[in-house]
């Protein structure tokens, strides 16, 4: 992590305190809603609306405990969920997006603009759109209120597609497909050994990005599932707090499965933090 | 971290797996699962219905009911709105509000029961019979629960004050004024713009009814005399500044129940729960009495919530389906199960007497509690909904959101006007035959 | 495609060799390319075209109820040429909560990018020690969805609930009531600030990274300052980087949605039709109109294509164009 700070910089830079002060009032600022839902979850239902905000109570075993015994565990089975919406479909995507980028980069066909068009032209459309013309478009197949219905539409990713292009165009040099095609690999043996592993910190980005999107499309689940133990933990965690009128708010199981719920990704994206930089970069140069 | 990526991806596909296979047997529109035993799908959103249902169950190894929890009224409606223009989706059984019966069989989406449910009538309050009929012979349903409006107040704050519970709304406004000048902090009340259904509650109390059929056309009263007075009188409330202005429903809500800012609500026979969830603290502070009336002389009531239990266009099985919605709210074992385990008030005239025997825990020491609601649900104005009750409520939000915030009385009897004009055109602009 | 030994090519031709004969008809083939394509091209026509074709369809349709609307048959579905078009163009609801996301987007889009530049400049100037502590913490709300991003900023406006309250009349000040009219657009924009600004300076700092060291080393020599030598020689040089997150910030900015949505309840001035896309939201499931929702959906899709072509066209930017 702090990498940064020694490559970057010569050795002689002097310390800014003004620099320091700047950025921990910036990590302040993104932390301040984090540490409130720290503490916000170690309070008893009670608590949470009469002891001042900041200061910490004991009860967060309590609260994970009430959690997980809401209705058998299904919160639990809502992260699973989560992880296989998100994992699953983020995975596809990034395979799926490898391959149609590397076709884009890499080959001349007739088409072939059309094609680029078409997908630059999906990176702008919002989920929000689609969502009722998806949900129709499936009942018709019947495939609604199944783990299909999330998961398929969440793998194709113009976006993932754009930045794969970007990233064979500029990772995989041509010479070096032409020198395994000279040695009789087939396209598919070039792609699957040759590109995809020149490509690998530009997939993880890929992959992350739509990990990112899946998990925070909260209109394709809500609108495809009718069925709760199949809502990823976004739909769940809203459905605890929207009980209508007749039923209390389940504030605290709220607060400590939205914090339970961030944890994973926070890990995720802090052990996989240094592809972030890689791939972005190639493809902010390239552009 | 390659092999942590790949552990992931093992176990996601695993449960793709299991989850596939196991949504053969669950899907939605009900099937049947060999040797003539039906499978009924049932989309509620009441606490526990689940454990209702295995009663059912238990006793019924030919009709298997599965619950699907919803997230309540709106969500459900939306859903199955959607499912049913698909053409498939939609369970079999679907628990629906009384004010969405009308969007629902406008949009062909609940089934006409009366040739297997009509015979239940005299097991319901004409009120809510009526609910499922909308005054017609069709019967949309079986009715399930009521909320016959109550007020509930910090029996504490009032004593001490020396203000005893308001028998007319006049008293509430004194009352109202009394609490806010001993404590610039306490509020009886607030006006809440989220909340419709309780503004149509206690316009229904004054004598409102915002829809109605006039041969075969629709006519639309939400702008009437009886409602107007509703709104000026709450408008004016919060122009004085003696009721809060913030809506009902939020952490902040809560916090001032929890904190005794707010010690006064207005709200239905289901508020003991609402408020055990999100005020433990206050337990045993709280009284209930009959709402403020506008004639003592002449005791009106409403209701906030309540709903019905309705069969699906869908469905392939209506004549099962009706079975079990019968059980579910007349059967006195069912009943009791809906008092006790879903904690929901049922309609069923009988359910006083044998599954309301006791006061809410949360009122353990008002024995007179569910005499209250009775007698409340009793003297409930007869209202009728129209099929566009979602236009109307969401035009009520925005429109007394802006007068609750503007904080003028001017603004409160404009929002009605702008609330009226807002669903007669919806109504004309859909094709419906509106009078006037 | 993460278990795949890392081959470097050197070894990976080496491998190939000995498999020299292998038949050169299928690596030529014309349909190569078009097979790459194919999983993305199914799922893209069946999950992205058919719905969008669907929604067009749509938008030209529309539902004519008679009489009373109650029996079977009383609803019919029919052609409604542009009908769905003027009704939402003309819609009062539509100008205002058009002219509300030009003015959000007026705040958050500088804000957050201003942020996140200052924040990548002073992580990449080196010039604390706080540097790779900020990028995680600032990197962090992206892992945070907007719903559960607005819920957590919801408990931290209201006044009764927020540590701010508390700390603001703690030192004798009255804390403004953020869900006020005049507040709550920088309420909603603060949340997407929160949400956005670490992802944009993670682009621009890897931006940054790949500008050689010896230049500003260069410029310092030559006494320029840190100031000066951002202005003069980084912001330069990352613009490409800086146009790219622009575009998509305001591609963000256009679909706002999930922050307002899940505020409402909470609020008393945001209306159902507070943003375009809530108004999708509205006319889909609580007027129970798909047809005037899909006609909304066309409108804001045209606008959102003419806002970032028109804007890429006049910077001259070559970040959508094919060539490399």
């Amino acid at each position: 992590m702090a990498v940064g700070t020694t490559v970057a910089v010569p050795q002689r830079a002097r310390r800014s305190p003004a620099a320091t002060v700047l950025l921990l009032l910036g990590a302040a600022y993104c932390l301040l809603p984090v540490l409130w839902v720290v503490i916000a979850s170690t309070k008893s239902a009670g608590e949470l609306f009469s002891t001042f905000t900041l200061s910490p109570s004991t009860h967060f075993f309590d609260n994970v405990a009430a959690l997980s015994d809401y209705r058998g565990g299904l919160y639990w089975r809502w992260m699973a969920n989560t992880a296989l919406y998100a994992g699953v479909g983020a995975l596809a995507s990034a395979l799926v997006s490898a391959m149609a980028g590397f076709a884009l980069a890499k080959y001349a066909f007739p088409g072939k603009s059309v094609v680029f068009n078409m997908i630059l032209a999906g990176v702008l459309v919002p989920g929000v759109i689609l969502a009722v013309p998806q949900y129709l478009l499936l009942a018709k197949v019947g495939m609604t209120n199944t783990y299909w219905a999330v998961l398929l539409p969440s793998v194709i990713s113009p976006y993932g597609i754009y930045l794969c292009r970007i990233f064979a165009a500029a990772a995989v040099p041509g010479e070096v497909l032409e020198a395994a095609r000279m040695d009789g690999a087939g396209d598919w043996h070039a792609f699957a050994r040759v590109a995809l592993p020149m490509m690998r910190p530009g997939l993880v980005t890929v992959f992350l990005f739509q990990f990112v999107a899946i998990w925070n499309n909260f209109m394709l689940p809500y609108i495809m599932l009718g069925d709760d133990r199949l809502f990823p933990v976004t739909v769940g965690l809203s459905g605890l707090l929207n009980q209508g009128a007749t039923q209390p708010a389940m504030y605290t199981s709220v607060v400590t499965g939205a914090l339970l719920s961030v944890l994973p990704l926070v890990a995720l994206f802090l052990s996989l933090q240094r592809y972030w930089q890689v791939d972005l970069a190639a493809g902010a140069v390239k552009a | 971290m390659r092999k942590a990526i790949g552990g992931a991806l093992a176990a996601a596909l695993l449960l793709l797996a299991a989850g596939c296979s196991g949504s053969d047997d669950d899907s939605s529109g009900g099937g049947t699962a060999g040797g003539g035993k039906v499978e009924l799908t049932y989309w509620s959103w009441a606490p526990n219905m689940d454990k209702v249902v295995e009663g059912w169950n238990a006793g019924h190894p030919d009709i298997h009911v599965t619950v699907n929890k919803q997230d309540g009224g709106d969500p459900a409606v939306t859903k199955l709105l959607t499912a049913i223009k698909a053409g498939s989706g939609a369970p079999d059984v679907m628990q629906a509000e009384y004010q969405k019966i009308p969007t629902l069989v406008s949009a062909d989406a609940i089934a006409d029961i009366a040739g297997e449910a009509g015979g239940l009538k005299q097991k319901f309050p004409d009120s809510a019979w009526n609910g499922v009929t909308l005054g017609s012979e069709s019967v949309y349903g079986v009715p399930q629960d009521s909320g016959p409006m109550m007020f509930y107040y910090r029996a504490d704050v009032l004593e001490k004050l020396k203000i005893s519970p308001p028998a007319t709304w006049d008293q509430y406004a004194d009352a109202a004024r009394k609490i806010h000048s001993a404590n610039q902090k306490q509020y009886l009340g607030t006006f809440s713009a989220n909340d419709p259904g309780w503004f149509a509650g206690l316009a229904q109390q004054a004598g409102a009814s915002w829809w109605g059929v006039q041969g075969d056309s629709w006519t639309v009263n939400i702008d009437d005399a009886a409602t107007r007075k509703v709104a000026g009188f709450w408008g004016g409330l919060v122009q004085e500044g003696v009721i809060a202005n913030t809506p009902m429903y939020t952490p902040d809500w809560n916090a001032a129940l929890n904190d005794g800012t707010q010690v006064g609500w207005l709200s239905a026979v289901w508020a003991p729960g609402v408020l055990e969830g999100n005020a433990a603290s206050t337990k045993g502070k709280w009284k209930v009495a009959a709402l403020p009336q506008w004639d003592p002389a002449k005791p009106a009531g409403g209701n906030w919530g309540g709903s019905a239990t309705s069969v699906t266009t869908q469905s392939k099985h209506k004549k099962q389906a009706v079975e079990f919605i019968t059980w579910l709210n007349t059967d006195p074992a069912a009943l009791k199960a809906l008092a006790g385990t879903a904690n929901i008030y049922p309609a069923a005239t009988d359910a006083t007497s044998t599954a309301l025997t006791s006061p809410p825990a949360f009122f353990a020491g008002q024995k007179d509690f569910y005499a209250i609601a009775a007698e409340a649900g009793k003297v409930t104005n007869p209202f009728t909904y129209g099929p566009n009750v979602n236009v109307a409520y969401s035009a009520y939000n925005d429109a007394f959101g802006k007068a609750a915030e503007s904080k003028q009385s001017a603004a409160f009897t404009a929002a009605l006007a702008t609330m009226q004009t807002t669903t007669v055109s919806d109504m004309k602009t859909a094709g419906f035959k509106v009078a006037g | 495609m993460t278990t795949l030994p890392a081959v470097t090519p050197a070894a990976e031709r080496s491998a190939v060799t000995t498999a020299a004969d292998r038949p050169r008809r299928g690596r030529r083939s014309a349909g190569t390319p078009y097979a790459f394509l194919a999983p993305a091209l199914v799922l893209f026509a069946a999950f992205l075209g058919a719905p969008v074709v669907y929604a067009g369809y749509l938008s030209l349709r529309r539902v004519k109820i008679s009489g009373l609307g109650l029996g079977r048959g009383s609803r019919v579905e029919q052609w409604a040429g542009l009908g769905n078009y003027t009704r939402v163009l003309t819609d009062s609801e539509f100008l205002p909560s058009v002219g509300r996301i030009a003015l959000y987007g007026l705040i958050v889009v500088p804000v957050m990018l201003g942020g996140a530049l200052l924040m990548a400049l002073l992580i990449d100037g080196g010039r604390s020690r706080a540097g790779g502590f900020a990028r995680t913490a600032i990197f962090l709300p992206y892992a945070v969805p907007a719903v559960i991003a607005s819920l957590l900023w919801g408990f931290l406006y209201l006044p009764r609930v927020s540590p701010i309250t508390d700390v603001l009349t703690g030192v004798g000040l009255s804390a403004p009531n953020v869900f006020s009219s005049s507040w709550v657009l920088y309420a909603v924009a603060n949340i997407a600030i929160w949400g956005g600004m670490g992802f944009n300076m993670i682009v621009l700092y890897t931006a940054l990274r790949t500008i050689p060291g010896e230049l500003s080393e260069a410029a310092r020599i030559d006494g320029a300052s840190d100031v000066q030598i951002a202005l003069r020689i980084k912001i330069p040089v990352i613009l490409p980087s800086l146009i790219m997150t622009f575009v998509f910030s305001l591609i963000a900015t256009l679909q706002v949605f999930a922050e307002p949505m899940t505020l409402r309840p909470l609020a008393n001035t945001i209306s159902a039709t507070w943003t375009p896309l809530m108004m999708v939201y509205r006319d889909a499931f609580i007027r129970n109109d798909i047809h005037a929702a899909a006609a909304t959906s066309v409108v804001i899709a045209v606008a959102t294509f003419a806002l970032s072509f028109g804007f890429l066209k006049l910077v001259g930017s070559r970040a959508f164009r094919q060539e490399d």
